[in-house]
């Protein structure tokens, strides 16, 4: 009987498929299930005794928080020493995958080729981030933020749309006197969840850039006259600041360090047609509506996503991190760690200034199951 | 009754006194050492009855464990690996597809995972929890992944539907991980253990120990036959004793007959053995191996956020797939199964979808994203789509020659052990018989 119940369970879940209805039928497990479906392995509340050491690389959007969580965690348990370092989403999959580091930070899920490559990897949400789309636009008054679409930006980094002052940025901005600055886009050259981020926005909004260019960490940039590669969050930063004309997709945490070079940000297009700029309310509504949809792994891509007034393009920051660690003791430390970076660590005096915001509690449940498996 | 070829035994002679003790011991020992045969002639009738029937029975029902079920349920184990990784790549494709699930991929959808569940259905009933504890393993996996994996697909075709392409494909990864590492493995190693049981049936089936102690028996009642007669004639005068000629005919009837049938059981299950199911084993193996290499070169095309790539598991499938020495095509084609000029086409087939997916891995790595999804899942002759169907009907092909000969051969060998038994339990029971009847007469001369 108990087969016939789980073969029929799995016949009804098919059938919203076979029906193409626009209705869920889901039988995929809620986030509260899986959490009662962890492992149930515990989470130490402090890391092992003597002194221990935890490495982190990857993100250079996530390794300001990541540093300033190390040094506040290394204030409560003096025994634990944290190095972190900012070299690139691709690379902290890479060099967790690898076993180099304890923890590699990304700011795109891990891919299917990751985890049915490396099965015994998990991607552990950490904080809610957000990537602005900074400009530097001589002549515009620091307040304004330019509404821009994502058609309108697959255009400008196809190279299409050449001008600040195109019609086609114009009739979006009503009453802003555009320059004719050329247009410059910068993009990643690094291997970056930011560019995955970024280009997933524009895949969704304009589909010749969906059919011609696609998203990813890495893609094949169409070749723009001026167009110009950056390494880094900060590097995204610097060239923007001295390429007149430039547009750039920049890390949220990256903010105010964009706004203090000068440039600005835009109010985005979201799927219901409206133009929200990266605020913590509109990036908190965006991620709101995904909440009862992520699955037990976390993977899920925010972008984009069915809100009236959400930001669109909002994000997981994750850890990286093997389930399978060399030892006990450090098992317990990423444990520990990475639980007190999303509990205690989630606090705002830790996110506020790198303008991230708090994982829902429901996604808190998710990731200390993930973070159990840990051992 | 009793045929005499000599004169009637001659009542012995009156004893003398001093003979008198020896005389009364020889009519006293004649009789208990008549007695004294019966007993041991029926007992080894019997024991020849019933260890020879307790063979024939294990023999036949192993054969007919072979067709009816081992064979049937390797089949179903393949199958079932086949509808789901099927399952996986058509409900991926249709969403890389887009902008709508087309009906063609929603019935082949639908129908894969009906067979899938289907397979799953018939593999449990077949299985018991004491059976075999990694197979009951790896279905219960199965049972238990696949709710979550078509839960997972139908979250995605909502979002897809709704809208939310991105998500959709997250949750379609999520679904397509969930097949890759649970499902599928699961699904694998249940056509592994399978597999297992249907060598072992078939080995059970043409295994010689049991039959040997048959014959050895069969040997030693007729040996014990023999000297009994050679002594009654000896002692009786009489050439024959009908009852006892009639059992070791009986003896000797049965013998042959079962050394007829078990050689020609044995005979046709190794035929259906080496010819079918060895060869067929390697195909199945090899469509294994082609699917999974499927369903990678279409997971990578979803999977972008991150560098890893199925370049190198690629690579390892190439490597074990063949053609060449050594492989699974390789060994195929060079087999004497039916199948092997469909595994050669496979193996010609298969070069061609080969530089497709390398075609495919290259424009991957150069971030052609849309290039790849077009050579990948199009529609064109040169598409890896068309690319893997011509290797994929040649190897169903194949595996189809092979598991028929398997099946005929196998059928054949499990009849050849049709009325085997009641062969053996009548010449028992006449061996018995005979042998109470020719020496009970013989006793009644001496009341």
């Amino acid at each position: 009987m108990a087969l016939r119940s789980r073969v029929l369970a799995a016949m009804a879940a098919a059938l919203p498929l076979a029906l193409a209805a626009g209705c869920s039928g889901s039988t995929a497990p809620s986030p509260a299930q899986a959490a009662q479906a962890s492992p149930g392995g515990s989470i130490p509340a402090s890391p092992a005794n003597g002194p221990q050491s935890l490495s982190e690389t990857g993100s250079t959007l996530l390794f300001p928080v990541l540093r300033t969580w190390a040094a506040a965690y290394r204030q409560q348990h003096a025994n634990v020493s944290i190095t972190t370092a900012a070299t690139g989403s691709g690379k902290g999959i890479a060099e967790a995958s690898a076993g180099a580091v304890d923890i590699g930070a990304s700011d795109a899920y891990l891919s299917s080729g990751d985890l049915v490559t490396n099965p015994d990897m998990v991607n552990i949400p950490l904080a809610v981030s957000a990537q602005q789309v900074n400009y530097n636009v001589p002549g515009l008054r620091p307040a304004t933020h330019l509404r821009l679409n994502g058609k309108v930006l697959a255009e400008m980094y196809q190279g299409s749309i050449t001008s600040w002052s195109d019609p086609r940025i114009a009739v979006l901005n009503p009453g802003v006197a555009l320059p004719h600055t050329p247009v410059v886009p910068l993009h990643r050259a690094d291997s970056a969840g930011d560019t995955f981020l970024f280009t997933s926005y524009l895949s969704t909004q304009d589909t010749s850039w969906d059919r011609v260019t696609g998203y990813g960490t890495t893609v094949a940039w169409p070749p723009v006259p001026g167009a110009r590669a950056e390494t880094g969050n900060t590097g995204m930063v610097a060239g923007c600041k001295a390429t007149p004309g430039c547009v750039a997709y920049v890390g949220i945490a990256y903010l105010s360090s964009a706004t203090a070079a000068g440039l600005g940000y835009a109010a985005l297009r979201n799927n219901l047609g409206n133009y929200e700029a990266p605020t913590p309310r509109s990036i908190g509504t965006s991620v709101a509506s995904f909440v009862s949809t992520t699955p037990v792994n976390e993977t899920i891509s925010m972008v984009d996503g069915p809100t009236l007034t959400g930001y669109p393009i909002v994000n997981y920051e994750y850890a990286i991190v093997s389930t399978l660690q060399r030892s006990a003791a450090k098992a317990r430390d990423i444990k520990a760690f990475l639980h007190w970076v999303i509990t205690a660590g989630n606090a705002p005096q830790y996110l506020d200034q790198f303008r991230f915001q708090p994982l829902p509690a429901s996604i808190v449940s998710l990731s200390d199951a993930q973070i159990a498996k840990i051992g | 009754m009793t045929t005499t070829s000599a004169p009637p035994p001659a009542p012995s002679p009156a004893p003398g006194p001093a003979a008198a003790p020896a005389g009364a011991r020889r009519r006293r020992s004649v009789p208990a050492s008549l007695r004294l045969l019966l007993i041991v002639l029926v007992v080894a009738a019997v024991a020849y009855g019933a260890v020879g029937t307790w063979t024939v029975i294990q023999h036949a029902s192993a054969a007919q464990d072979v067709v009816s079920t081992s064979e049937p349920l390797s089949l179903a184990a393949q199958r079932m690996y086949q509808a789901l990784s099927d399952a996986d790549v058509t409900a991926t494709t249709a969403f890389l597809a887009g902008p709508y699930v087309r009906l063609p991929a929603r019935e082949r959808y639908a129908a894969d995972i009906g067979r899938a569940a289907a397979d799953l259905t018939s593999l449990e009933n077949a299985t018991t929890t004491s059976a075999n504890p990694q197979l009951v393993h790896s279905l219960a996996a199965v049972a238990a992944g696949l709710p979550v994996y078509t839960g997972y697909v139908s979250q995605a075709q909502t979002q897809f539907l709704l809208g939310y392409r991105l998500t959709a494909g997250s949750l379609m990864q999520v679904a397509s991980e969930e097949m890759h590492l649970t499902l599928l493995p699961a699904a694998r190693a249940s056509y592994a253990q399978e597999n297992a049981a249907l060598t072992a049936a078939s080995a059970q089936a043409t295994g010689l120990p049991w039959i040997v102690v048959v014959l050895v028996l069969a040997i030693a009642v007729a040996f014990v036959l023999y000297r009994a007669q050679r002594w009654l004639s000896r002692r009786t005068h009489r050439v024959f004793n009908l009852g006892m000629l009639a059992a070791t005919v009986a003896l000797a009837v049965s013998a042959v007959w079962l050394i007829a049938s078990f050689a020609v059981a044995r005979t046709d299950l190794q035929r259906a053995v080496g010819h079918g199911s060895i060869p067929a084993e390697a195909l199945a193996q090899a469509a294994i191996d082609t699917q999974q290499a499927r369903g990678y070169e279409v997971l990578n095309l979803i999977s972008r956020s991150g560098d890893a790539t199925f370049v190198k598991d690629f690579q390892a499938v190439q490597a074990r797939l063949g053609p060449g020495p050594g492989t699974l095509l390789g060994a195929a084609s060079s087999s004497s199964g039916a199948g092997a000029r469909w595994a050669a086409a496979a193996g010609r087939d298969v070069r061609a979808w080969y530089a497709v997916i390398g075609r495919a891995y290259t424009l991957d790595s150069k971030a052609q994203y849309t290039s790849e999804t077009a050579l990948v899942i199009g529609p064109g002759a040169g598409a890896s789509t068309a690319g893997f169907a011509r290797v994929e009907a040649d190897l169903s092909r194949a595996i189809d020659a092979d598991h028929a000969v398997f099946h005929s051969n196998a059928t054949a060998g499990r009849n050849a052990f049709t009325g085997l038994d009641v062969v053996i339990i009548l010449a028992a029971a006449l061996i018995a018989a005979g042998c109470a009847w020719g020496l009970s007469r013989r006793l009644a001369e001496y009341r």
